[in-house]
């Protein structure tokens, strides 16, 4: 597996990218510069970075309502998307999604979703497709714990396995589903005890180790790609801030203790740690890389504040599709 | 009172072995229907008190649901690692448990081992190619357990003291004692990441307490040319290595793959093997401890373990004993269990 310099530098280079875009994303939300509801990734950078980083450009992904780290995981455009949170025309829907529905068919990101569970699906779809066309593509659903307790997932998970087809499903287990705790949604703990039930592999990762996350997807994804069918990651995660938004709107539904305990073990900061234990990396390196991402950062506020708003007569430009057949 | 202590953890048997091998997924559910028969025939074999291990996933309380008798959850704070094994298994000891049940892989046999050095121990297999623990059937391991502890059956006559790998890890101002129960491998690697040591490439050396040809796993490369039982008084160390022999080695379950050993050796009791140089240490087949290349390991193989209770031998002296007679039992069904109501 490789693990070479160059393959850690780009995988923290993912996850700083997520954490810079979804800091200033807070920011700009708690000025009232962004319209909509905020769902942050702030926390989890490791599973989008360490899978995304197992993936060919040409390999699909379906996200869900917290969507923005796979975006940037895949790499997306900081520009198009800062402007489609700004809800401007220069945006990657045009301003008309917002943070929910962002897509990049250029790059394998068949959206953002704003209903839970409803990811999964799509990517069996994909997965059916790169299947049909037997050119080695992949397809990976995110999802989070509290969508496998909603019937799209699983009847994505038996066509998946039923079709023996070319996915990956590949689960943010952070303990809350919104503001509910796991426990009082589901009877088990580990949403790979359903993956069995299926007939596929389910493995679990520490979803805040960039590595463990990456060595289970190299696996997961060449096994897919070599026709070995569904598999299924589960990674423990967690979300450093709220369910929307950075501020806890009053519902204490976890406590302190326990989100300061979680920060302990930042994906960024202990994978830097342990880059230069390693001898890859010195703190002036990851310095130079936070400063050229933070600049990247605000040129692409800047190029959101200077995009106009779609004008009136656009409002059914680009809403429903003329095209027959998928990219 | 006669105390039985279950541990359960939750996190063996689902790792990223499962994705590139036909190893075995164990669910929650199956650990806690284990859990569940321990507890029932530790009760009927005459267990007055069963001590378990709080566990995030709510195993042990699941299993013991509706089962009536004196079960008590132990109060320690959980923090969903392998601490909470460590714990559970010292406060065992401080609560005088005649015999401790444990399920999982290696790695938990080895947490109970640093808990509660002398252990009286069944350790049940529920992890992935597990050397140190069996596959056993919490039923049997439940009645062993309490037999034990009720002082029916006499630990002298079936306890025996396992072996284990006893490590100092000297490196910079940290000094680190460890253990392992099965293997301590020395691992070419940066990162301790998905754990389990897969890549044959990455692995240096092995020093084994037990090394058979009937398992799976690090321990299994030794195995292959230089056996050493459970109760062989001795080890062995592997150095992996041009110039050698070539051995075809299960490294995971159902998957072989071909490893050069460019030394093998036996050791003895309490002879010492010092490493030095950059790696990380695998403890019982996973990535656990790095090492900076001014770092100084020492290792010796001792028979120190813990005392591991052969459980077939304990219920044979147990029906010799005629303890399965009807009027030696000491509960009925009806007293075990409450009814919903009682709920």
């Amino acid at each position: 597996m490789d693990f070479s310099s160059a393959k850690q530098f780009d995988l923290h280079r993912r996850m700083v990218r997520i954490r810079l875009f979804e800091e200033a994303a807070g920011r700009l939300a708690e000025s009232n510069k962004l319209p909509g509801f905020l769902h942050l990734y702030v926390g989890e950078e490791a599973v989008a970075s360490g899978v995304c980083g197992a993936l060919n450009d040409d390999d699909h992904i379906t996200s869900t309502h917290r969507g923005h780290g796979h975006l940037v995981a895949k790499g997306g455009d900081f520009n198009r998307m800062m402007a489609e949170l700004m809800g401007k025309s220069t945006g990657y829907c045009k301003g008309k999604g917002g943070s929910m529905h962002i897509s990049d068919t250029s790059l394998g990101m068949l959206g953002a979703n704003g209903i839970v569970g409803a990811g999964s699906p799509i990517a069996v779809g994909a997965a059916f497709a790169n299947k049909y066309r037997g050119k080695g593509q992949v397809a990976v659903a995110f999802f989070g714990d509290g969508s496998t307790n909603i019937g799209a997932f699983h009847e994505a998970a038996n066509m998946a396995c039923a079709l023996h087809l070319p996915i990956v499903f590949a689960c943010e287990n952070n303990e809350y589903g919104e503001f509910t705790p796991r426990d009082k949604t589901m009877a088990i703990t580990d949403v790979v005890d359903r993956a069995a039930g299926y007939g596929m592999p389910g493995v679990i990762v520490d979803g805040m180790d960039v590595i463990a996350v990456h060595e289970a997807a190299v696996e997961a994804v060449e096994r897919a790609r070599q026709g070995g069918g569904p598999s299924m990651i589960e990674a423990k995660t967690y979300r450093f801030y709220n369910h929307h938004g950075v501020q806890n709107l009053g519902l204490k539904y976890r406590s302190d203790e326990e989100v300061a305990i979680w920060k302990q073990r930042d994906p960024i900061f202990t994978f830097e740690d342990r880059m230069i234990e390693n001898g890859v990396a010195t703190r002036a390196n990851f310095d130079d890389i936070w400063a050229e991402l933070r600049a990247d950062i605000e040129t692409a506020i800047q190029f959101a504040e200077d995009s106009p708003y779609p004008t009136p007569d656009q409002i059914m430009v680009n809403v429903y599709t003329s095209m027959t057949g998928a990219n | 009172m006669s105390i039985v202590g279950i541990i359960v953890n939750p996190n063996a048997g689902k790792d990223i072995r499962r994705l590139v091998t036909p190893a075995t997924h164990t669910s929650d559910g199956t650990k806690v229907g284990i859990v569940r028969r321990a507890i029932v025939a530790a009760f009927e074999s005459g267990a007055t008190k069963v001590l378990l291990m709080p566990d995030r996933h709510r195993l042990s309380e699941k299993a013991a649901e509706g089962i009536a008798g004196n079960i008590v959850l132990v109060d320690e704070p959980l923090s969903g690692t392998r601490f909470d094994t460590i714990a559970a298994a010292r406060r065992f000891w401080k609560e005088q448990v005649g015999a401790v049940i444990a399920l999982g892989g290696d790695g938990t046999s080895r947490d109970v081992a640093i808990g509660w050095p002398d252990a009286p121990l069944i350790a049940i297999s529920t992890g992935t190619n597990n050397v140190y623990p069996s596959a056993i059937d919490g039923t049997s391991a439940g009645a062993a357990a309490a037999f034990v502890a009720t002082g029916v059956v006499s630990m002298s006559d079936v306890g025996r003291r396992s072996k284990r790998v006893v490590v100092r890890v000297e490196d910079g101002d940290k000094s680190i004692d460890d253990l392992a129960l099965v293997d301590l491998a020395f691992i070419n690697s940066m990162f301790t990441g998905a754990r389990a040591v897969r890549d044959p490439n990455t692995v240096k050396a092995v020093i084994a307490a037990v090394a058979t040809p009937a398992s799976t796993g690090l321990s299994s490369i030794a195995g292959r040319i230089h056996p050493v039982g459970r109760w062989d008084a001795c080890g062995v160390f592997v150095r992996l290595g041009e110039g050698g022999r070539k051995v075809r080695v299960p490294l995971a379950p159902g998957s072989f793959i071909t490893m050069e050993i460019a030394e093998v050796r036996p050791l003895e009791l309490g002879e010492e093997i010092t490493m030095t140089g950059k790696t990380i240490l695998a403890f019982d087949g996973e990535r656990d401890l790095p090492v900076s290349a001014d770092g100084v390991v020492t290792a010796r193989v001792e028979a120190s373990g813990p005392l591991l209770i052969d459980v077939e031998k304990t219920l044979v002296i147990a029906a010799q004993s005629q303890m399965f007679d009807e009027q030696a039992r000491h509960v009925t069904n009806k007293d075990l269990y409450t009814s919903p109501e009682e709920n």
